[in-house]
């Protein structure tokens, strides 16, 4: 028994959003025109130590994966990370393949998991980030009068300061000169969800930073 | 060269040959063969049931034997298969038919004891021999099992321990049949269906960090 979505074992130079079903299967369609390696023997000769059959595949099932991956993420830069975590993936368990079995589900399987594995990863900092925009709020309405002073101005830049490098930069950016994370991203290079996780730490370690300041006499 | 190109070159240049993961039908096979050997040496140590062979005459006996034989089985390969990127979830069906037979004798057997006895025969006995021989058995199956799926990548990482857990329970009842001295339907219901409940649970909550810790390349759960 197989799995079901992808349905042939060829691949093409270009797949489209179209190859996609609905409901988010992969469903490799022959065009044709006779521009299909296969697959199931690149992969083969790959893991026999054939580094340009192993590049000529991943060459290969790249516009796939990434026609899959752009179906379930909206941003670029998440469909670029998606793909190479696919990529990086399919490296490390490439001996899981058996070439006596289709290609097509095997890709699938792991391409669908690391989508699904994306989406998920998007859902918790989303919430994270919302749950600390909250408890801005709420610090804000019960916030000490004393942190207008300048002495607390100059302890929150101090301790800014003192961010390692990514950290430093997501919170300048984001939060001092209030870009937003597609500018910041741009502005960067570093991609939306890094900036998420480095702000989040950042959070972190101001938190733990300042408190250690108030407690010294 | 973008991203992705670079680490195709990479990914290219790194290519080693490796050794394919042997076929899910056959690493099943040898767990099965190594549980029939485990549970051979333990009914060689302790003696089989004293009336074996009458026990087998009983219909509803062979029915539940059969059926904890075929979950164990089943299960089983349903691990092994679901543990391999590409295979049908279909296989998570594999367990059910011996299921549902061992589930219908257990409840026939309570229903006759209950006939038969009364309350009484409701009322559950302990035996910490039964106890005894199901650690015995669980854990090296167990082991053995999680050795021979350490290499698979794990795509189904809770469907997985779950099916691999329900295997070994299993397969330790139906051995723990041969060997065990009571005849008591529904104390074997209550250690077999409770031990299997929890750990099927504990295997639910665990597996995810399990898995990440025992194989290369973790997947999120589900």
């Amino acid at each position: 028994m197989t799995s079901s979505p992808a349905t042939l074992d060829r691949g093409c130079d270009e797949m489209t959003d179209d190859e996609v079903t609905p409901r988010g299967h992969l469903r490799l369609v022959s065009r044709g025109n006779g521009c299909s390696p296969n697959w199931s023997q690149l992969m083969a000769q790959a893991q026999a130590g054939d580094r340009q059959a192993y590049t000529n595949l991943l060459v290969s099932i790249t516009p796939y994966v990434r026609a899959l991956a752009r179906r379930a993420l909206g941003n670029v830069a998440d469909v670029d990370e998606t793909v190479q975590d696919v990529l990086l993936t399919i490296h490390r368990i490439r001996h899981t393949y058996d070439p006596k079995q289709p290609f097509a589900p095997w890709l699938a399987t792991i391409a669908r998991r690391r989508v699904i594995d994306r989406v998920r990863v998007n859902a918790t900092l989303a919430a994270r980030d919302a749950a600390l925009t909250d408890a801005t709020l709420v610090d804000a309405a019960t916030i000490d009068p004393t942190l207008d002073e300048p002495n607390s101005h100059d302890a929150l830049f101090a301790a800014i300061g003192m961010l390692p490098d990514g950290q430093r930069l997501a919170v300048e950016l984001l939060k001092i000169r209030e870009l937003s994370l597609k500018e910041a991203a741009a502005k960067t290079g570093m991609t939306i969800s890094a900036l998420k996780v480095a702000t989040h730490r950042a959070y972190k370690t101001l938190r733990r930073l300042l408190t250690t300041t108030e407690r010294q006499p | 060269m973008s991203d992705i190109q670079a680490l195709i070159t990479s990914l290219g240049q790194d290519a080693k040959p490796v050794r394919r993961l042997w076929p899910p039908a056959l690493r099943a096979t040898l767990w099965l063969i190594f549980a029939t050997g485990l549970i051979a040496v333990f009914a060689c140590e302790r003696g089989l049931h004293h009336d074996l062979a009458h026990r087998f005459e009983r219909r509803e006996f062979v029915i539940e034997w059969i059926g904890s034989l075929s979950i164990g089985v089943g299960a089983a390969f349903a691990a092994f298969y679901l543990s391999v990127p590409g295979r049908s979830s279909r296989w998570s069906l594999l367990p059910l038919p011996g299921l549902m037979l061992w589930l219908f004798s257990m409840g026939y057997g309570c229903y006759a004891d209950w006939n038969r006895l009364g309350l009484q025969g409701l009322i559950p006995t302990t035996s910490f021999e039964c106890l005894e021989f199901i650690i015995q058995t669980t854990v090296p199956l167990s082991i053995a099992l999680l050795f021979l799926l350490r290499h698979a990548a794990l795509v189904r990482p809770v469907s997985t321990t779950v099916f691999a857990t329900l295997s070994v329970a299993a397969i330790a009842a139906a051995g723990q049949s041969l060997t065990h001295h009571f005849d008591t339907t529904i104390m074997v219901l209550i250690w077999h269906a409770g031990t299997t409940a929890v750990l099927l649970t504990a295997a639910r909550l665990v597996s995810p960090r399990l898995m990440a810790r025992l194989v290369a390349v973790p997947f999120s759960s589900r």
